[in-house]
């Protein structure tokens, strides 16, 4: 009988426990915290926070209990992430979800959305220098886009062992952006460019918004047909809401479909976050990384702005610059805020969701780009 | 394998070049295109009101040339006729005119019986002379 307890007792997780799991579980906690408490996106931290807890729970391994098991439940519900599926769901919520009106009002301001991917390709370079392989560089580097989904799409196409780090550092980085950006804008704009006053746009037509869809897909997916699983479905999901026909299945895609994904998608990238295969030099690396990304990518964006000033009659704020980054609507909502802190009249918002939402049309490009460059 | 040669060896710098270019070159094609969606879409709209305006103005033109044989029929038309004959070329000349311009409108548009048309005008005031061998005319008893 005793022998039985001890053997009950070596199956246990507290007994399988190493300090990588601790470690894991405390970051789990700060997750959940960072989500619930403070409200740093929870829509995607709470499910990573929760699926950090339970990836790190010790199992014996062989009894298809783990996501990196065959024929365990977390593995087939993985393999959303790990086929691209998830990613390309969530764009055609986000689709759904996303009024392009500011962005048709204001073309120029797509500009700023192509300026802030620069992060991408200053952090390829990075990590190739700091000794990545080309593949694992390429993913790395599309944290700069600040678009979780797109990173986790390019990843299990071009470096399927590193999805867990990755998604992690984008989405850690995307719910940081209260703490991030603020100093970038601060450090690299003046008072008086802060203050700059956006014209309201003129008012855009129902027919130019349902135009806008099929325009842009067939620009952009001719350009990079590589990017047709995220751009097509980022659409198509668009083209739903706006063509007014549709209504019901618009309405699913933005509700129901998009967080069904979004659990899904966030609890089995927190559950690929297994001490043991997570807590790696390669991860402190990416992290590290990944912030130099995501800072050179609201660098561009401010810097690009501030050049743009240069050369035209009617001056942009440069603040929206930093809402460049593909992260809807955290960026634009801290644009938003700067904007207010400085005049309290200037209400920068609309500007910065037409920004942002350029950034998710040039991220998803610069993944079809960068995912073309080794096929 | 480290630092640039890592770069270099793994053409890095071909990669981030043209990947940033690409990425610009797309959205600066896509802003433009955006940019003119509105103006093809008000062109495309308008398209009626320009064949409108198009076939108003064809219309119009048609009117005088409709105007012309009704007057070139021998009874001298009445001057409610004559006024609605004349009005458009008046509207034509710079007041005050001479009748000689008045004239050379009635020829342009091949219109018989002038002298006793702008005669009879004369006469019922509708062409006021102004003393100094030019006319106007008067829109008061012309409507």
């Amino acid at each position: 009988m005793l022998d039985l307890f001890y053997q009950f007792l070596t199956n246990t997780g507290y007994y399988l426990a190493d300090y990588r799991h601790v470690i894991m579980i405390i970051v789990g906690c700060v997750f959940l915290y960072l989500g619930t408490a403070k409200k740093y996106e929870p829509l995607l931290l709470v499910p990573i926070g929760f699926g950090i807890l339970v990836g790190n729970i010790p199992f014996f391994k062989g009894f298809g209990l783990g996501i990196y098991e065959s024929n365990s439940v977390l593995h087939y519900l993985y393999f959303g992430v790990t086929s691209g599926v998830y990613p390309s769901i969530v764009f055609l919520g986000l689709g759904a979800m996303t009024d392009f009106s500011s962005l048709l009002a204001n073309p120029k301001l797509m500009l700023l959305g192509a300026a802030a991917q620069m992060g991408i390709y200053f952090t390829l370079l990075g990590a190739l220098f700091f000794g990545f392989l080309p593949k694992e560089a390429a993913s790395i580097a599309i944290i700069g886009g600040a678009d979780g989904p797109t990173s986790i799409f390019l990843t299990a196409k071009l470096a399927p062992h590193l999805i867990g780090p990755i998604a992690i550092a984008a989405y850690s980085y995307m719910a940081l952006i209260p703490v991030i950006q603020p100093p970038i804008m601060r450090l690299l704009t003046n008072r008086k460019e802060r203050l700059i006053r956006m014209p309201s746009g003129r008012q855009v037509s129902r027919k130019e918004r349902i135009i806008f869809p099929i325009v842009g897909v067939l620009l952009c997916c001719f350009l990079a047909p590589t990017a047709l699983p995220l751009l097509g479905m980022l659409f198509l999901g668009n083209f739903l809401k706006e063509c007014g026909v549709v209504n019901r299945l618009a309405g699913t895609a933005q509700s129901a479909i998009i967080d069904t994904a979004t659990i899904f998608l966030g609890f089995t990238v927190g559950c690929s976050t297994q001490g043991d295969v997570f807590l790696t030099p390669k991860a402190l690396g990416i992290f590290f990384l990944g912030a130099v990304a995501f800072s050179i990518a609201t660098a561009s964006g401010l810097i690009f702005a501030k050049i743009m000033n240069l050369f035209l009659k009617d001056k942009i704020n440069p603040l929206l610059g930093a809402a460049g980054v593909s992260a809807v609507p955290g960026s634009a909502r801290e644009v938003h805020l700067m904007g207010l802190k400085e005049d309290p009249t200037n209400f920068l918002l609309m500007h910065g969701m037409a920004c942002n939402s350029s950034g998710v049309i040039g991220s998803a490009i610069c993944a079809g780009i960068l995912w073309s460059f080794f096929i | 394998m480290f630092g640039i040669d890592n770069i270099t060896n793994n053409n890095g710098w071909a990669m981030a070049v043209v990947g940033a270019t690409t990425v610009f070159l797309g959205l600066i094609a896509l802003t433009l295109v955006i940019s003119q969606i509105h103006r093809i879409l008000d062109l495309w709209e308008n398209r009626g009101k320009k064949l409108n305006g198009k076939k108003k103005q064809a219309r119009s033109e048609d009117k005088h040339k409709v105007a012309a044989p009704e007057a070139k029929s021998n009874r001298l038309p009445t001057v409610s006729e004559l006024t609605s004959i004349y009005r458009p070329l008046v509207e034509q000349l710079k007041e005050p005119f001479q009748l000689i311009q008045l004239f050379e409108k009635t020829k342009e548009m091949n219109l018989p019986h002038a002298h006793l048309s702008i005669k009879s005008l004369q006469e019922a005031d509708i062409l006021l002379a102004q003393g100094d061998g030019t006319f106007t005319w008067n829109k008061l008893k012309a409507n």
